[in-house]
């Protein structure tokens, strides 16, 4: 049996600590009262993306923002955001332990991805981020750099995500 | 060297020599040959036995379309594969075929007598002989088709092979490499878009590798190829694919192809993919597909040796390999005169151009007078001879149309064209309208649906240099779709293979044409007669005449015979041939296997599996799993020596006498959250939600626009304006879609919004008198006294530390608490909770006691006791509508006629009268068992338990008028199938005051 290839000299696969993540719902007329509540101007372009330190927030439909922070500042975000619902409603869900962030780094990372991920990857921008699947998985992809990804991925689903991965980098290695 | 290998001719490399078997026996070929183009290089024609009446095959093209030359190929323990292609699997050291569709070999096959009998087996024949008698099907007719039927023989191992998948994206795609996919992609690829160029050929060059003697801008076509492919590779926008076949052409130019990795390996590196699915979606396709050569119809023209001529050039060309030392030519198209030519120059005797059309263009009667090969014109080939060889062809001249007399031509090879028919088979699968070309008599492609362009041979086009023009035509055309701008090429092709001719039925004979063995699909065993008997039995259409006779029904799809096939049914019915139509051409264009459409998912990756947090828990103390939807869920746990029945048994007691506890994480949770929540419930659940205070709970019932159960769950209001609610586990994704559906389409003025939080909780069910003891001493931030936190009620604490939505529900009966907490704290609080159970001889418990203990309250599961035709008040939950709501999904439906009329299937309880007796779920129920055959079924048996608790059976059934029959006694079969008498019951079985759910 092969053993788990995780990395390869062209791309690594890493499962990411946790972070405070929120799925906010809200109007985008009100947009300026989130960006105020979460502290960074959200974009307002589907698949954008917007980073400040460790808050970052990615457009991911018409109404519907993935925020990220440190996790020490979820209660405190989760405040702020209550403080203008009255006012300002909207929908922000703590979804930290919904998903796992699965790293994807290396020159290679973008020819593994493209093994069950049907996106064109060259289009999407760098800081950006996509709702799209990963074979039979729903995920968001995010975009670090040319060479670095992250996929957020229901926590039921890691398994089967991150084993695909690694038969893939097998096959990567393999070269053909 | 063999002696049919020809010295400086071909591609292979003559310094790799290599040794295969076929049939047991050794051969030698070259690096860089096929099976096919290395057996005849020794000489060997025969490969198989024809499907039908197993007559002796030989290779009868050169590429993917051959019908005939199908082998079994061994490439290791478990790589065994059935009808490989001769003409594709390229030989590697060590590489095992063998023949098929013979016994007990190759020469001498006893299934020949079909071939015998063949006047027996005309078209249609299955469905005329074995109509009667009815009784001999089943005992003898089916058994002994099934016995002679297949082509090959099925892999007996499971495939030990793993197979890969990838998405690709590109600007333009160019499918084929010959001269007009090369220029496509050199004029697409200089003007800097991303092209991909694809063929299935080892090597790229397509018809350039068989007419090495065009030369293109002053360098020989091979030079021209070399510096052509250098320059494809020298441009990073550009890739090449070679072994890769597009198989087949999808919506908004999405192109699946196969690529074959190691099929031609004989050291596959470890671990490697056989194969691997591209699915590429391209801005442009350009076709660039070619054209397939048509054969002739005539007696005898599938003895081995009788070969399309086109093959007959590329295995000269391409492979260095003379099909045949003294072969006739047979032909209505110039292209076959080349081939002579190239034959003879080449050293073969060429024993004569047989020509059906009375005139051929000087140019190429004077070259074969300078080769000093016979020709002869306006003649008809009538039949050949030779069994395992053809040794000679029977040509008769035709004058007037009437056939004259017949003359021997001794030969060892007939090297046939019939025209040539535009490969438009992945246009085809675009549904592009095909045009009729009334003079090429050929398909042509019409009108387009798809960003797509055609070029050179497969739209009808011939000769290299139009091939070029029009290639670089269509790279042009490509980029300017995409908004770019590139300039055509011109070429300068000297030496070109310019060419005309006609195409025809099957050709006449002074013989009588019933007895003629005249094959249209070699594949299937179709006669030219099959197709007129079809005709004369009222098949009118081409589609009907295809299904009747079989033709271009084999895995080549009538690659080489559709187009026969369509011209002889056309001119038994006097029609032209687009007024009998055209059969269909569907994806995949070549056999495809089923590895590289499975691609990953096998093994461990068959199907996702999903597990909860507490899943690994579950396994490590011996938990028994079922599968619900796409989830595992632990089923029970069995102690040593327990079977299910004695685990479930326990699980049931332990839980009803102390407390049990149950992994519930897989209920789906959607967060409804907004000023309008409460009316977005209102609307889609039929209970009522303004009253509901914060802090309390209600079973919510969900239906479909039909008045249908289609979910339910309990629904918890955290705050005014904020509901978690809860789904079965099945339906989790569907009722969130269902709500974004009604909310995006029907209510997009609702200020609410939706988020599955499934996976954001792990929840702990505790059931059992013991729930609260155990519980209380966790739970921080809230009072959980019976007062304080009633049945029904939800509130937001802390238990073991965690943060927590907790609940007080109850779906056992008992006194019940549905515990949250964040989904990487849940098997951490499932430990504390275990241990401390300890004291209370805690019990954890599967779905199978969690479907007893409901069972035994009447609590309903939803896709078990009901099945999408029953509504509330058939299940016996009407309590669950607002009666005073105006609206809600559903609502209307309930008052349709149907709905309301008596009679109507309704979920009762059903006590065997021996109470021992479990009844069988799924088994139908019926008032009086001695009635006559067919009996009037009245309902069926949806949940069927034993009970521990009540120490007898229960069940559930939707019984016809089921609430107005208490206490009657109706009867379900046992598995063997004697009538169960039982009675009919409600469905509450256990504790029907509910005194459990009060305790202190």
């Amino acid at each position: 049996m092969n053993a788990p290839v995780n990395s390869l000299d062209t791309v690594t696969v890493t499962i990411l600590p946790p972070v405070a993540r929120f799925n906010l719902r809200i109007a985008p007329a009100d947009l300026s009262v989130a960006s105020k509540a979460f502290g960074l101007t959200l974009p307002t372009k589907i698949g954008k993306g917007a980073q400040n330190a460790d808050r970052a927030a990615y457009c991911i439909g018409p109404d519907e923002w993935l925020l990220h922070a440190a996790e020490a500042d979820q209660q405190a975000i989760a405040a702020a955001f209550d403080k203008v619902r009255a006012k300002t409603p909207h929908s922000l869900v703590v979804i930290s332990d919904r998903e796992k962030t699965i790293g994807i780094t290396g020159p290679a990372a973008a020819e593994l991805l493209s093994v069950a991920c049907p996106l064109d990857l060259s289009r999407i921008p760098i800081g950006g981020a996509k709702r799209t699947v990963f074979d039979y998985a729903q995920v968001v992809l995010i975009r670090d750099s040319e060479d670095a990804f992250r996929l957020e991925v229901w926590r039921s689903f890691v398994p089967h995500v991150q084993g695909l991965l690694q038969i893939a980098t097998r096959e990567l290695a393999i070269g053909l | 060297m063999t002696e049919y290998r020809v010295n400086g001719r071909g591609r292979v490399n003559r310094d790799k020599p290599i040794k295969f078997t076929f049939d047991d026996q050794s051969y030698q070929g070259f690096e860089g040959d096929t099976v096919a183009s290395a057996l005849l290089a020794n000489g060997v024609h025969l490969m198989g036995r024809s499907f039908k009446y197993h007559r002796p095959r030989g290779v009868v093209t050169a590429g993917s379309d051959e019908p005939n030359a199908l082998i079994g190929t061994t490439r290791g323990k478990g790589r065994f594969e059935p009808n490989t292609r001769a003409t594709i699997q390229e030989i590697y050291p060590g590489l095992k075929t063998e023949s098929q569709n013979k016994w007990p070999s190759l020469k001498f096959d006893l299934g020949a007598i079909n071939d015998r009998l063949y006047m027996l087996f005309s078209a249609g024949f299955y469905y005329k002989t074995f109509m009667w008698p009815r009784s001999f099907w089943d005992s003898v007719y089916e058994p002994l088709i099934r016995k002679a039927a297949g082509l090959g023989k099925a892999p007996s191992e499971v495939d030990p092979d793993t197979y890969a998948s990838r998405y690709m994206h590109c600007d333009v795609l160019v499918i084929g490499s010959g001269p007009s996919g090369i220029a496509a992609a050199l004029t697409a690829g200089r003007a800097g878009s991303k092209v991909v160029l694809v063929d299935e050929a080892p090597e790229m060059g397509g018809t350039l590798l068989s007419e090495p003697s065009v030369s293109i801008d002053g360098q020989p076509a091979w030079d021209w190829l070399a510096a052509a492919m250098e320059e494809l590779d020298g441009m990073s926008n550009v890739r090449r694919m070679t072994r890769t076949t597009a198989i087949g052409y999808y919506h908004q130019n999405m192109i699946g192809m196969v690529q074959k990795l190691t099929d031609h390996m004989g050291d596959v590196p470890e671990g490697a993919p056989r194969e691997r699915m591209w699915r590429v979606r391209a801005k442009e396709v350009v076709l660039a597909q070619g054209a397939i050569e048509r054969p002739m119809v005539f007696d005898g023209n599938d003895t081995p040796g009788v070969m399309m001529a086109g093959a007959a050039q590329t295995f000269l060309n391409r492979f260095g390999v003379l099909v045949g030392k003294s072969p006739v030519v047979l032909t209505s198209h110039d292209s076959a005169w080349y081939t002579a030519f190239d034959m003879a120059d080449a050293g073969a005797n060429v024993v004569a151009i047989v020509d059906t059309r009375d005139s051929v263009p000087q140019a190429l009667q004077d070259e074969a007078r300078a080769r000093g090969i016979p020709t002869h014109p306006s003649h008809t080939a009538t039949a050949t001879k030779g069994r395992l060889r053809v040794s000679g062809l029977r040509v008769n001249p035709v004058k007037n149309g009437k056939v004259g007399a017949e003359k021997m031509l001794s030969c060892d090879a007939v090297l046939v064209c019939g025209g040539w028919t535009p490969s438009l088979h992945l246009f085809s699968h675009t549904k592009g309208s095909l045009a009729w070309d009334a003079e090429a008599k050929a398909y042509l492609p019409g009108n387009k649906t798809e960003d797509v362009h055609i070029a050179g041979a497969g739209r009808g086009l011939w000769g290299i240099a139009s091939a070029l023009e029009d290639g670089t035509k269509a790279g042009a055309d490509a980029v300017k779709s995409l908004g770019g701008s590139a300039g055509a090429s011109t070429f300068d092709v000297a030496d070109d293979r310019k060419g005309t001719g006609i195409t025809q039925k099957e050709l006449p004979t002074d013989r009588s044409p019933g007895r003629a063995k005249a094959f249209v699909d070699f594949q299937n065993d179709v006669t030219a007669k099959d197709i007129r008997l079809a005709v004369r039995e009222g098949m009118k259409s081409i589609e009907h005449v295809k299904r009747y006779t079989t033709n271009g029904m084999a895995t080549d799809q009538g690659k080489l015979s559709n187009m026969n096939g369509l011209t002889i049914a056309a001119d038994a019915l006097g029609k032209e041939a687009p007024q009998v139509g055209l059969t269909t051409f569907r994806p995949p264009y070549t056999p495809t296997t089923f590895g590289a459409f499975a691609g990953y998912h096998k093994g461990t990756h068959f199907e996702v599996t999903r597990k909860t947090p507490i899943d690994a828990w579950a396994e490590e103390n011996g938990a028994e799993f079922e599968p619900v939807a796409l989830w595992r869920r632990a089923w029970y746990f069995p102690k040593a020596g327990e079977d299910m029945h004695k685990a479930v048994a326990r699980e049931c007691k332990s839980t009803r006498e102390s407390v049990g506890i149950f992994d519930a994480s897989t209920l789906g949770k959607i967060e409804v959250s907004g000023p309008d929540a409460t009316e977005f419930l209102n609307r889609m659940y039929t209970n009522p939600w303004t009253k509901l205070g914060v802090g309390r709970a209600r079973y919510g019932l969900l239906l479909g626009e039909d008045g249908f159960i289609r979910d339910d769950g309990v629904i918890g209001r955290m705050r005014d304006d904020l509901f978690h609610v809860t789904t079965t586990t099945g339906g989790a994704a569907r009722v969130l879609n269902m709500m974004e559906d009604y909310l995006q389409t029907e209510w997009p003025e609702l200020k609410v919004w939706l988020t599955s939080t499934t996976e954001e909780w792990a929840t702990i069910a505790l059931n059992g008198p013991n729930a609260r003891k155990l519980l209380a001493s966790f739970v921080e931030g809230a009072d959980i006294s019976a007062e304080a936190f009633p049945h029904m009620s939800v509130v937001e604490c802390t238990v073991g530390g965690f943060p927590s939505r907790l609940f007080r529900i109850s779906f056992t009966g008992e006194l019940g608490f549905e515990i949250n907490v964040p989904a990487r704290h849940g098997k951490a609080l499932w430990e504390k909770l275990w241990e401390a159970g300890q004291q209370y001889d805690i019990c954890p418990y599967g779905t199978e006691t969690m479907h007893v203990l409901r069972a035994e309250k009447g609590f309903i599961i939803i896709g078990q006791d009901t099945d999408g035709t029953v509504t509330p008040q058939d299940a016996g939950i009407g309590w669950a509508i607002g009666k005073m709501k105006p609206d809600f999904v559903g609502k209307r439906s309930l008052d349709r006629p149907d709905i309301v009329a008596p009679g109507r299937k309704q979920l009762v309880g059903l006590l065997t009268e021996d109470p021992k007796t479990v009844l069988t779920e799924g088994a139908q129920i019926v008032d009086d068992p001695k009635q006559a055959k067919p009996m009037k079924m009245i309902g069926h048996v949806t949940s069927s338990y034993w009970s521990e608790a009540l120490g007898r059976s229960i069940a559930m059934a939707v019984v016809e008028g089921g609430f107005d029959r208490m206490e009657q006694t109706l009867h379900v079969p046992d598995e063997n199938g004697h009538p169960v008498p039982a009675k009919v019951t409600g469905t509450v079985f256990y504790d029907p005051a509910g005194d459990r759910l009060k305790v202190e």
